[in-house]
C-alpha cells in the first residue's frame, strides 16, 4: 500500500519536471525588427525566378528580384517603372527599348546593367522550366533568344520579338516573375554543368529587391533579410516565413502573438478570429478562378452543349460563396478576374433546377445520368464538390465524387481520361490573354490549354483571342474580351462559379502589409511594427 | 516454463565449449543477419518502387506544374529518366542508392541524401525523448498495475493504456497545444527553436539539443528542451499505453508461474519476486515491445510532427507521398527500413544476450 502515492508521485514528478522545463521558457512576443509569418512553405521547390513558380516561391520573388518594370500593387493594370527609367517602343510594333536607373545595385554591391537583362532573361528561356512559356509567347526559343535581346549602350537594353503581339503585351509579359533580373557575375560564379545557376538559385538569391534570402530549409523557414544595397530600404530587418503544416497551430500562433501573420486559414478559422482583440482579417481579391471543366469528348451525353447549359443552372452559387467559403470567395461568372482588364462582372447564372430540367429534357438527354467527378482531395475543393453533388441530383445528373491528388487530377485533365472535374486557375501574368489563352484557344487540340483539355475545338474563337492580343487599341481590345468571356460563359463546357477573396490574418501591430491581385503581389518592403 | 526450466537445468559442458562455438555463431550470425539486411533492402526497394510506378501520380507533372509546356514537361521527363523502362530505372536506382546518392527530391529541389540528413536527426530527437519518457512510465505504470492488480493503480493504467489507444493522436496535441501553450503559457509554440534562437544558432549535429548545448547558449538549450517537451510526452503517451499493458500482462502472467510459486513459498515478498526474479526473466520481452516502439516512433510520428511543426523525416516522407516525390520516397522509405531492420537485428542481439546471461 505504500507504494501506490510513491507510483503517483513519480508520475507525476516526471510530468511536473517536463512543464516546469516548459515554463522556464516563457513565449515571447516577435522580436521588433522582424516579421514572422506562419504558413506553409511545402510546396516551394525552387527559389529561381527562372524555375520557381509555387505560391510560396512567387510570393517571395517581388521581395527579393526587381524586374525592368512591374505591375502597379494598388492597380495591376497599370505598369510602372522599376529596373528601367523608361522605354519605348519600336515603330514595327516588335520591339522595346528600355532606360535603365541609374543607381541600382544588387544586393551583392553589383550595379545593375544591361548585360544583367540580357543574361537573366536568356538564361530563363534557355532553362525552359515551368514559367518559361510565358517568354515563349513573344516567340522566343533558346535558339533565337540570344539575337532577340541586345545591348545598346552602358544604360540601353533593346528586345525584339517573333510573336504576332503587341508592346503592350510584351510589357505584360515582363511584369510576370520570371522576367526579375538576376546578377550575372554572382549567378555566373555558381553555375555548375552549364545550368546557368540555377542549383544555386534554388536556394539563394542574386537580386535586387528589398531582400535578400539569408537562410533557407526546406520544410522549415525562409528568412529573408534586409537588401543593403537596396534603393527602397525595407523598414523591418528580417521577414521569417515559417513552416506551419497545420493550419489549427499557425491560428494558435498569430492568435498568442507569436507570428505576425498566419496564411491559408479556413473559413471556420477565420470566423473565429474576425472579432478577436489584436488581430485584423484582411481580406485581398485575389485573381483565382475556380470552375467546372467538362470533357466533351467523354461520352455522348456530356458532348451535348445542353448538358453544360444545364450544368451552369445546377451550381448554388450563392450557397457555395456565403454558406460554405463564408467571405473566401465571391460569385464570378466570366474567365478573366475582376480587376482585370474587360472582366465581365455580370452573373446570368443562378441555382434554377426546372430550368436545367427543361434544357436537357429539350435536347433529349434522359436522366438519370451518371458523372465521374474528380476533385482534388483537399478543402474548399471538396465541400464545394459535395455542394455540386446535391444541386446537380436534382436534375438527375448524379455526381460521383473521385477524390485525387493534384497531379493525378492535371494528369487525367492533359490525356482527357476523365468526365468532369473542378478546377481552379490562377492567371500567369498581368494580361487578359494570360487567361484567354487557357480557355479560348484550341485550334486543332495542338497546343496544352484548358479548351483543349475539354476537348473544345474552337478555331474560330481561338482566331478572335489571337486577333484580341494583336490589338494595339486599349479600347478595342477590352471590348474584344468582353466579347470572348459572353461567348465562352454561353457556350462553353466551362462553368465558371467563383472567384477568390484571399484572407489573411494579421496582427494590429502590422503596418502597410500589402497584397494585389495576382498571386505574385505580396510585398513585405513597406512592413512597420 | 522454458526459462524457468534453463534455469534449472543448466548445460554443463556449455562454459568449455563456449569460445570456439561463439566465434563460428558470431561470424555466421554475422554473414547471416548481413544477407538478411540486404535482401530486406532490396524487397523493401522493389516493392516501393513498384508502388510509386503504380500509383497515379505523374512526377514529371507534379514537377512542372499543369501550366507548362509540353516541352518543359518533356524535358522533366527526361530528366527524371522516365523516358527509360521500368527495369532500368530501378537499377539505375539502386547503383546511385548504393554510393550514397538517391538524386534530386521534386518538392523541395534538394538531393534526398541531405534532406535526409535534415530531417532524421529531428525525428531521431523526438522518437528518443519519447521512449525515455514513454518507457519509464510506463515500465513503472505496467508494474505498480500488476503488483496491485484490481486496484486503483490497476485501473488508472488501464485506462491509460486504453486513452492512450483510442484517441487520436493529432487531436491530443491540438489540445495540449491549446492548454499548455495558449491558455496556460507553459509550453513554446509548435517548431523546435524559438524564432530568436532558431537562426542564431549553428545546425551542426541537426540535433537542437546538442546544437543548442554547444553553442553555450543555456538560453537556446533550455528553449529547445521546451520546444520538444510536449510533442515528446504526447509520443511518449502514445508508447506508454502499448508498453505499460505489456508490462503489467507479462508480469501477471508469471505469477502463476513455478519458479514464481517458489519463490513465494520460500517467503519472498511480491517487490523481491518481481523485480528479482519477473523482471529478469520478462526482460527480452519487454525489450522487444520497447524496440519495436522506438523503430514506429523513427518511422515517422506523422500527425504529431505536423500539429507541432516538427520537421521530422514522417512530414518529410508524407509530403513527399503527396507530391509523387519518387527520389524522396524511395530514400527515405530505404532509410526509415534500414533503421527498423538494424534495430530489430540489434534487439534480438540484446535479448539473446538476456536470455545467455540467464543461462550462465
Amino acid at each position: 500500500m505504500n507504494r501506490r502515492p510513491g507510483t503517483a508521485k513519480f508520475i507525476g514528478a516526471v510530468f511536473s519536471l517536463a512543464l516546469a522545463l516548459s515554463a522556464s521558457a516563457a513565449y515571447a512576443e516577435t522580436p521588433a525588427n522582424a516579421l514572422i509569418v506562419a504558413q506553409s512553405i511545402d510546396d516551394a521547390v525552387s527559389f529561381d525566378p527562372a524555375e520557381g513558380f509555387e505560391l510560396t516561391t512567387v510570393q517571395s520573388f517581388n521581395n527579393l528580384y526587381q524586374r525592368l518594370i512591374e505591375s502597379n500593387r494598388d492597380d495591376g493594370t497599370k505598369i510602372q517603372p522599376a529596373l528601367a527609367a523608361s522605354w519605348e517602343a519600336g515603330a514595327d510594333g516588335k520591339s522595346l527599348t528600355f532606360a535603365l536607373t541609374s543607381g541600382a545595385k544588387f544586393s551583392s554591391g553589383n550595379p545593375v546593367r544591361p548585360e544583367d537583362v540580357i543574361f537573366s532573361l536568356t538564361r530563363a528561356v534557355k532553362l525552359n522550366k515551368s514559367p518559361a512559356f510565358i517568354l515563349n509567347e513573344l516567340g522566343w526559343t533558346a535558339e533565337n533568344v540570344d539575337k532577340a535581346i541586345e545591348k545598346i549602350d552602358d544604360t540601353h537594353v533593346k528586345l525584339t520579338w517573333s510573336a504576332d503581339v503587341g508592346p503592350a503585351f510584351a510589357l505584360s509579359l515582363l511584369t510576370a516573375p520570371i522576367a526579375s533580373v538576376v546578377d550575372e557575375q554572382t549567378v555566373s560564379a555558381e553555375a555548375k554543368d552549364n545550368d546557368f545557376g540555377n542549383g544555386w538559385l534554388k536556394t539563394n538569391s542574386a537580386g535586387s529587391g528589398a531582400f535578400k534570402i539569408a537562410s533557407y530549409t526546406p520544410h522549415e523557414a525562409l528568412v529573408l533579410e534586409a537588401n543593403a544595397e537596396s534603393s527602397d530600404k525595407p523598414k523591418l530587418e528580417t521577414v521569417i516565413l515559417r513552416n506551419v503544416p497545420d493550419v489549427a497551430a499557425r491560428r494558435l500562433l498569430v492568435e498568442q502573438g507569436d507570428a505576425d501573420i498566419a496564411r491559408g486559414l479556413g473559413a471556420d478559422q477565420i470566423n473565429a478570429l474576425k472579432d478577436k482583440a489584436g488581430i485584423n482579417v484582411l481580406s485581398v481579391p485575389s485573381a483565382r478562378s475556380d470552375y467546372i471543366l467538362i470533357n466533351s469528348k467523354a461520352n455522348e451525353t456530356l458532348g451535348n452543349p445542353a448538358f453544360w447549359e444545364a450544368a451552369r443552372y445546377l451550381v448554388d452559387y450563392n450557397g457555395i460563396a456565403k454558406d460554405l467559403l463564408r467571405g473566401q470567395s465571391q460569385v464570378h461568372q466570366a474567365f478573366l478576374p475582376v480587376g482585370f482588364p474587360g472582366a465581365l462582372t455580370d452573373t446570368p447564372f443562378s441555382l434554377d433546377v426546372e430550368k436545367a430540367k427543361k434544357v436537357l429534357a429539350d435536347a433529349g438527354i434522359k436522366t438519370p445520368v451518371k458523372v465521374e467527378f474528380i476533385v482534388f482531395n483537399d478543402q474548399p475543393f471538396l465541400s464545394i464538390a459535395q455542394s455540386l453533388q446535391a444541386s446537380f441530383a436534382k436534375a438527375g445528373i448524379e455526381l460521383d465524387i473521385q477524390p485525387g491528388v493534384a497531379s493525378d487530377i492535371y494528369a487525367k485533365g492533359r490525356s482527357g481520361q476523365y468526365q468532369m472535374t473542378l478546377r481552379y486557375w490562377i492567371p500567369d501574368y498581368f494580361d487578359p490573354h494570360s487567361n484567354a489563352s487557357a480557355f479560348a484557344i484550341n485550334r486543332d487540340n495542338s497546343t496544352n490549354t484548358a479548351a483543349k483539355y475539354a476537348g473544345w475545338v474552337i478555331p474560330e474563337i481561338t482566331d478572335e483571342t489571337l486577333a484580341a492580343v494583336k490589338e494595339q487599341d486599349a479600347a478595342k481590345r477590352v471590348a474584344l474580351y468582353e466579347d470572348l468571356q459572353k461567348k465562352v460563359q454561353k457556350s462553353s463546357p466551362f462553368v465558371f462559379m467563383l472567384q477568390g477573396n484571399d484572407q489573411v490574418v494579421i496582427s494590429d501591430k502590422v503596418k502597410n502589409y500589402v497584397q494585389g491581385l495576382n498571386a505574385d503581389q505580396v510585398y513585405y518592403d513597406h512592413v512597420e511594427k | 516454463m522454458q526459462h524457468a526450466v534453463s534455469r534449472s537445468l543448466p548445460d554443463p559442458d556449455n562454459s568449455r565449449q563456449r569460445p570456439r562455438w561463439r566465434e563460428l555463431s558470431l561470424l555466421g550470425s554475422f554473414l547471416k543477419w548481413l544477407s538478411s539486411f540486404a535482401v530486406t533492402l532490396l524487397g523493401l526497394a522493389l516493392v516501393t518502387f513498384a508502388m510509386t510506378r503504380l500509383s497515379p501520380i505523374d512526377p514529371a507533372l507534379q514537377m512542372v506544374g499543369d501550366h507548362a509546356s509540353q516541352s518543359t514537361y518533356q524535358a522533366a521527363r527526361l530528366e527524371l529518366g522516365l523516358d527509360q523502362p521500368l527495369p532500368v530505372q530501378f537499377l539505375r536506382y539502386l547503383q546511385q542508392a548504393a554510393s550514397g546518392n538517391f538524386g534530386q527530391s521534386i518538392s523541395t529541389g534538394q538531393p534526398v541524401a541531405s534532406d535526409i540528413a535534415r530531417t532524421f536527426p529531428a525525428t531521431i530527437e523526438l522518437a528518443t525523448a519519447a521512449i525515455i519518457i514513454g518507457s519509464l512510465i510506463g515500465l513503472s505504470l505496467g508494474i505498480a498495475a500488476a503488483m496491485r492488480q484490481g486496484g486503483l493503480i490497476d485501473a488508472i493504467a488501464r485506462f491509460i493504456s486504453l486513452f492512450g489507444y483510442s484517441v487520436p493522436i493529432f487531436w491530443l496535441g491540438l489540445l495540449m497545444l491549446l492548454l499548455f501553450y495558449a491558455r496556460l503559457h507553459w509550453a513554446p509554440g509548435p517548431g523546435r527553436l524559438d524564432v530568436m534562437f532558431q537562426y542564431t544558432v549553428k545546425p551542426i549535429t541537426g540535433f537542437a539539443l546538442v546544437d543548442t548545448w554547444m553553442s553555450g547558449k543555456a538560453g537556446a538549450f533550455r528553449d529547445a528542451l521546451a520546444h520538444l517537451a510536449l510533442p515528446a510526452i504526447l509520443l511518449a503517451f502514445h508508447a506508454l499505453a502499448g508498453i505499460s499493458r505489456l508490462t503489467r500482462a507479462s508480469i501477471l502472467s508469471e505469477l502463476g508461474q513455478e519458479y514464481v510459486l517458489t519463490a513465494r513459498a520460500k517467503g519472498a515478498g511480491m517487490k523481491t519476486v518481481v523485480f528479482i526474479h519477473i523482471l529478469p526473466n520478462i526482460a527480452g520481452t519487454l525489450l522487444t515491445v520497447i524496440a519495436l516502439a522506438y523503430a514506429s516512433l523513427l518511422e515517422g510520428a506523422v500527425l504529431t510532427e505536423t500539429v507541432f511543426a516538427w520537421p521530422g523525416i514522417g512530414r518529410y516522407l508524407t509530403t513527399a507521398m503527396f507530391s509523387g516525390d519518387m527520389p524522396a520516397i524511395l530514400g527515405a522509405t530505404l532509410v526509415v527500413g534500414s533503421c527498423f531492420v538494424l534495430l530489430n537485428a540489434l534487439t534480438d542481439l540484446a535479448a539473446d544476450r538476456i536470455h545467455r546471461g540467464q543461462i550462465r
